[in-house]
């Protein structure tokens, strides 16, 4: 392989027990993939299965490094918290309503960001297909100092 | 089980010496187990000349629908079983949120575009949406996905005595993402096609034709090579003809294609599908 070709992304070892992705995800992760507008995509069991190059920028590493995490792990690492700095109960965040009762969701919220702490607002989309739930795509915006949304 | 195709043409029929070579009917695929159930995919017009031969001899038919385009049942009413009191059809299609298979199915079957209604329909026809990912007919295993195309469709793989057939007939896995780099549990579909014996899947463009036909739901060449690598299937049978492709340009793109999975480094084998082409597994 050559330096300049994209790596390969292999599959688990056997047994890993990870089953293949459903479409719904599938689709979702191509859309937000290319789209620079931060967001990640969140399976049924609420773990974070992917996110993308804008919300690298925000947290700091790319999803390549990070892989698929819990949520209790992301909300270990980048929050998210209130305007009193306490955190917010994971099941009141926008992602996990959106995949609990498939509806969409929103939240303002603060995060722990790579230069910092951040004020974001936050909508979850929930992913629901002829089979049930398949997870929800979760947006970021960045809101700067003036109120005002810097993406 | 014995495979037959009946219909390895996307889109519309042709007919016309040019296409005779590979076949002009349109998704029509016969899967005859080895305790002698019958078992189709897809009922594009292929399916008038399958009827016509199972008439009379079988009592008992499974037809899985991939999908609802006009080209995949555009046969129905032309199936002679459907027309024998005496034979049992059970119709396998995709689920929707808001309508039965048999609704989805009477909008075609009904008048002004059929003369005769669903419900009038001689034969014993019941109409079920996929049950799930996987469930059992008669000792074959039937497995379900939805599968990257426009609108709701699924692929089948079909498994009998550790031999497989993956259909998948439109498909468009390559949309939006790296079919040669992504991980394999992100691509479109392959829970089905995995290690399959025999894969038929979409090749309806060449590498040229596929940017004009993006998000159409069907695949360029070098994307189907590459989910055929990939899904380590042993033998590719490329499917869903162009009807622009005439046998000589088929011959061509199957020559380019044999090529090109060896340059690959492939592990099976790759051809054109070919109506009347019967398989053995």
């Amino acid at each position: 392989m050559s330096e300049s070709s994209p790596p390969i992304e292999l599959e688990e070892p056997a047994g890993a027990g990870i089953p293949d992705q459903p479409l719904e995800l599938i689709l979702a992760r191509n859309l937000i993939s290319i789209i620079s507008l931060a967001a990640l995509l969140v399976d049924s069991d609420q773990r974070i299965v992917f996110y993308n190059d804008a919300a690298a920028e925000i947290v700091g590493s790319p999803f390549e490094e990070i892989g698929t995490l819990p949520q209790e792990e992301w909300n270990a690492r980048y929050g998210p918290f209130d305007d009193e700095g306490a955190p917010v109960p994971p099941d009141e965040l926008p992602l996990s309503i959106a995949v609990r009762e498939g509806r969409p969701a929103y939240a303002r919220l603060h995060i722990r960001g790579e230069r910092g702490p951040l004020e974001v607002e936050t909508g979850a989309l929930p992913l629901v297909g002829p089979a049930g739930y398949h997870g929800a795509i979760v947006i970021f915006w960045v809101i700067g100092d003036d109120g005002a949304g810097v993406g | 089980m014995r495979i037959k195709l009946w219909g390895v043409r996307g889109s519309v029929p042709v007919p016309g010496e040019q296409w005779e070579g590979f076949g002009g009917n349109t998704s029509c695929v016969q899967v005859t187990t080895d305790d002698g159930g019958e078992f189709i995919l897809d009922a594009g017009t292929g399916i008038r000349e399958l009827g016509q031969a199972l008439a009379g001899g079988c009592k008992r038919i499974h037809l899985l629908l991939t999908h609802l385009h006009l080209d995949h049942i555009q046969g129905l009413t032309f199936f002679a079983p459907l027309f024998d009191p005496e034979v049992e059809v059970t119709v396998w299609g995709p689920p929707s949120a808001g309508r039965s298979l048999r609704k989805r199915l009477a909008r075609y079957i009904s008048n002004p575009l059929s003369p005769i209604e669903i419900g009038e329909l001689p034969a014993k026809v019941s109409f079920e949406d996929v049950p799930g990912a996987r469930w059992s007919i008669d000792g074959i295993e039937i497995g379900a996905e939805l599968i990257s195309h426009r609108g709701v469709t699924l692929g089948y793989r079909l498994s009998e005595n550790g031999a497989s057939l993956a259909y998948l007939p439109d498909h468009e896995p390559g949309l939006g993402q790296s079919l040669a780099t992504s991980n394999p549990r992100w691509i479109s579909g392959r829970t089905l096609a995995r290690d399959a014996s025999v894969l038929l899947h979409d090749g309806q463009y060449t590498d040229a034709e596929y940017p004009a036909r993006r998000g159409w739901g069907h695949s360029a060449l070098s994307d189907t090579l590459t989910y055929a690598q990939r899904s380590e299937a042993e033998r590719l049978l490329l499917f869903h003809h162009d009807p622009d492709h005439d046998d000589a340009r088929l011959e061509t793109l199957e020559g380019e294609a044999v090529e090109r999975w060896s340059g690959l480094d492939g592990q099976g084998a790759v051809a054109m599908a070919r109506e009347g082409e019967t398989i053995q597994l």
